[in-house]
């Protein structure tokens, strides 16, 4: 087996403050991984130091075999919609070509614009091609992203709540899509999310981060745990670390 | 309409105007092309700011014994450094940039007032109104070439940039992750709007420069649908103003700078009515 993500003792402090303590985890090439805790936990502090974004204060992180931020387009990353400048005059083709070419396009050239809408049709919106970002909905939004986010073909995908704020519909229909992408390619896949539906319909394997590692291992593993099946029966569960999702 | 066109061309014959447009369309060019960016960063007072450094600058230069003129080569570089510490500010503390412009165009303005105070009685006095509202039919051929040589800069710094810079304005975030040294592109943002605001500071003055780098920008924001048309739109509607504004003043016998802005203003109140709903 041949791993896509490795951490390794991985503790982050940011502002004084550990939000990663020693984590340790393992996503192999072509799995999909959840990662799922509390809020504050550490989920996306964790993708961001995979990316190359935050740096460790301990411990290592191996992405596609290399140091985070060196592994370049082999990674795709998809991130919450609500990081993007909604004001910034955008069409669906110029943030995907952006990805392909490291810089915004003037001008989109007829190869770009094919690779695009080629992005575009692997994940069913190639009506979005011309559309101006700012006119689509949440969930319209992620697929254009996520379009971008395969683009260059990546290995391993890192996806940071990408329903997050899309309605309930927007995020059956996103599930759908990432349950296709992720059994049309032989690519990895890490998603933070808090969606139970989403981690019974594509992990095979979670991760349930609150700090530190609290669980790792198959969703039938780890979702039969007594703190997660409490939360998952509205029991109370006030002595447990907490929800490992809450269903939406 | 040949005899019209003739008379409404007149004042080219006299070089005080011929250079008057050159540096109008040099600074609008520039000024247009930096604001593209400086708007969809929500920077618009970033250049008023750094104009009212500028005034900081060339009252450090008058105290060191330089000449108007001469004082801009204080005022570039300490204009300069003061754009470099609004932008370290900004990236370094969880202040906004209209607070970190905020506190450094104050303190500049007041350092400006001081320096002035600090010359000695026997210098030449100063017109602080030029100062402030800039004269552009008074550019000097020396000034004119300064200017032709930051706008010629900006350009070519920024056909080379510009494309990483866009993204980074969009995303700074996925375009660090595209490698793109997005810190340093801002920091060389800040730095040439600071060259551009200093040698407009000469042409339309303090309290003006900074509509060269917004109005246009801002314009063409509310009509254009991609980041190239943007830029493109700015660009002409800023040559274009600039040229009406500087041959009405003539005619009607106004203010350059202050018909210049008005004219560009009047085309920002143009686009907000034709502006697609």
């Amino acid at each position: 087996m041949t791993t896509a993500l490795r951490a390794r003792g991985v503790t982050v402090e940011l502002g004084g403050r550990r939000v990663l303590d020693d984590v340790s985890f393992e996503v192999a090439r072509g799995e999909f991984a959840c990662l799922c805790g509390p809020n504050g936990g550490g989920k996306t502090t964790f993708l961001k130091a995979a990316l190359g974004l935050l740096p460790l204060t301990a411990g290592e992180i191996e992405v596609l075999g290399v140091r985070p931020g060196t592994s370049g387009s082999a990674v795709g990353y998809l991130p919450q919609a609500k990081a993007f400048n909604p004001t910034f005059p955008a069409r669906v083709v110029d943030v995907i070509v952006a990805n392909r070419r490291g810089a915004w396009p003037l001008r989109v050239s007829a190869a770009d614009r094919e690779a695009a809408r080629a992005a575009l049709a692997r994940v069913g919106g190639e009506r979005l091609l011309d559309a101006v970002l700012r006119g689509l909905s949440g969930g319209e939004l992620q697929r254009a992203y996520l379009a971008r986010a395969l683009v260059n073909e990546p290995a391993l995908l890192l996806l940071d709540e990408p329903t997050a704020g899309v309605d309930a519909r927007g995020r059956a229909e996103f599930l759908d899509l990432l349950a296709g992408v992720s059994a049309r390619e032989d690519l990895a896949a890490v998603l933070v999310t808090h969606n139970a539906a989403a981690v019974r319909r594509l992990a095979q394997r979670v991760v349930y981060l609150d700090g530190r590692v609290k669980a790792w291992g198959p969703p039938a593993e780890v979702l039969d745990r007594e703190w997660d099946r409490a939360a998952f029966s509205g029991h109370d569960h006030d002595a447990h670390p907490g929800p490992l999702c809450e269903d939406e | 309409m040949g005899e019209i066109l003739d008379a409404l061309l007149a004042p080219l014959a006299q070089g005080f105007v011929l250079r008057a447009l050159g540096a109008g369309l040099a600074l609008g060019a520039a000024g247009a092309l930096l604001g593209v960016f400086i708007v969809q960063r929500g920077l618009g007072l970033l250049s008023d700011g750094l104009a009212h450094a500028t005034f900081g600058g060339l009252a450090l230069g008058l105290l060191l014994g330089a000449t108007v003129d001469r004082a801009i080569w204080v005022a570039l570089p300490f204009t300069v450094a003061i754009a470099l510490g609004i932008q370290y500010v900004r990236r370094r503390t969880t202040l906004g940039g209209d607070v970190a412009t905020g506190v450094f165009f104050a303190v500049s303005f007041a350092a400006g007032i001081l320096f002035l105070g600090l010359r000695s009685a026997r210098s030449t006095p100063v017109n602080v109104e030029g100062l402030l509202f800039g004269s552009l039919l008074a550019v000097s051929p020396e000034s004119l070439a300064v200017i032709l040589a930051v706008a010629a800069l900006v350009v070519v710094v920024l056909s080379w940039i510009g494309p990483r810079l866009a993204y980074a304005t969009f995303d700074p975030e996925l375009a660090a992750l595209s490698g793109v040294p997005v810190a340093a592109l801002e920091y060389l943002l800040l730095a040439l709007t600071a060259l551009v605001v200093v040698v407009g500071v000469k042409t339309v003055g303090v309290v003006l420069v900074s509509a060269f780098v917004v109005i246009p920008a801002a314009t063409a924001s509310l009509l254009g649908r991609t980041l190239g048309g943007i830029a493109l739109l700015a660009v002409v509607l800023s040559l274009a103003g600039t040229a009406f504004g500087l041959f009405a003043s003539y005619h009607l016998n106004v203010a350059t700078g202050a018909t210049i802005i008005l004219t560009l203003g009047a085309t920002f109140f143009l686009a907000l009515v034709l502006r697609r709903r």
